[in-house]
């Protein structure tokens, strides 16, 4: 017996664009830091690029956008969800350390 | 990893068995994977928050220190990253289109790429120290308090995320000589799927170092 998935080969084009697509956004998030300075927004526009790479490269370069089981879909929301508990944990620790005595 | 990997090299040793009761589980072998994966992104997640309590406390320091990194070699270094991220994922197609020399010369590729980002890093080190900066110097501890927290995230941070990429190298050198035997091939694919994965994991990871570090205005 054989488990397998259908061999979904994606096509050589498909990884350029999402190249091409990646390095533009470097380009970009590049001359948003040090030609604009948009001040107190960096590091959102900053994160918000990184994020937007990522999932370009989750979604296609390791193919989780073609990804048929459930559990590949909700893997990163996941992970993410509990990576906030995490932040907002530290962060309330931090915020709150030396105002109750 | 090390396990996933092997793991994966077990599912060909099965697929090869002439049982044809045999399972082979392709789906399992990539979740295990991924299950792995994870674990990385929560590894390196636990220093990104130390980062940013960090850079939460110290804003000032953080943006003097930061604009003494190379922002072009950084951006040089994103740049290749990506395009090995590139030749690992047409190579794995490859594969799967029987089309086994591309394959092994877009993997030559990728290691050439991690090995250029490793030397451009190292440039990077040796000039940083050059200048006495390096954790427990005595030039930086003279410093303010948040610059010597940034370049100890620094070398933390950018020294994990090398030590990946050299491992990453050497998974692709083992799926190199596999492919040459033929134990990766058309059909059994997924320990160079897998290692793949892992390739892109640590371009992930460097996607969100690159602006933290060398991009705070």
């Amino acid at each position: 017996m054989e488990i397998r998935e259908e061999g979904h080969p994606s096509k050589y084009s498909t990884y350029v664009l999402v190249w091409m697509g990646l390095v533009t956004l470097t380009a970009l998030t590049y001359t948003i830091a040090v030609r604009i300075h948009p001040g107190g927004w960096a590091i959102l526009v900053a994160l918000a690029i990184a994020g937007t790479k990522s999932s370009l490269v989750l979604n296609f370069f390791m193919h989780l956008k073609s990804e048929k089981l459930l559990i590949f879909k909700v893997i990163i929301p996941l992970v993410m969800a509990v990576f906030l508990v995490f932040i907002l944990l530290t962060f309330s620790d931090v915020a709150f350390r030396g105002v109750v005595k | 990893m090390v396990l996933m990997i092997l793991r994966s090299l077990k599912i060909m040793d099965e697929a090869k068995a002439p049982l044809s009761e045999e399972v082979i589980d392709y789906t399992g072998a990539k979740l295990g994977m991924w299950l792995f994966i994870l674990s990385e992104f929560v590894l390196f997640g636990g220093m990104f928050i130390l980062y940013a309590v960090h850079r939460y406390k110290n804003p000032a320091d953080f943006h003097h220190a930061s604009k003494e990194l190379d922002v072009i070699l950084g951006t040089l270094n994103t740049i290749i990253l990506l395009t090995s991220s590139l030749s690992i994922a047409v190579s794995i197609t490859a594969i799967q289109k029987g089309e086994n020399r591309l394959s092994m010369v877009l993997l030559m590729v990728t290691m050439a790429l991690g090995l250029v980002f490793l030397v451009n890093k190292g440039f990077e080190w040796t000039t940083k120290i050059g200048h006495g900066i390096y954790p427990n110097s005595p030039t930086l501890l003279a410093r303010p308090k948040g610059e010597i927290l940034f370049f100890g995230l620094y070398y933390v941070m950018t020294g994990l995320h090398g030590l990946h990429v050299l491992v990453g190298i050497c998974v692709l050198s083992v799926m190199l000589i596999l492919i040459a035997k033929d134990r990766i091939n058309q059909v059994h694919f997924v320990p160079l799927e897998n290692a793949g994965l892992y390739w892109h994991l640590v371009d992930i990871i460097w996607i969100f170092l690159y602006p933290l570090f060398y991009l705070i205005t």
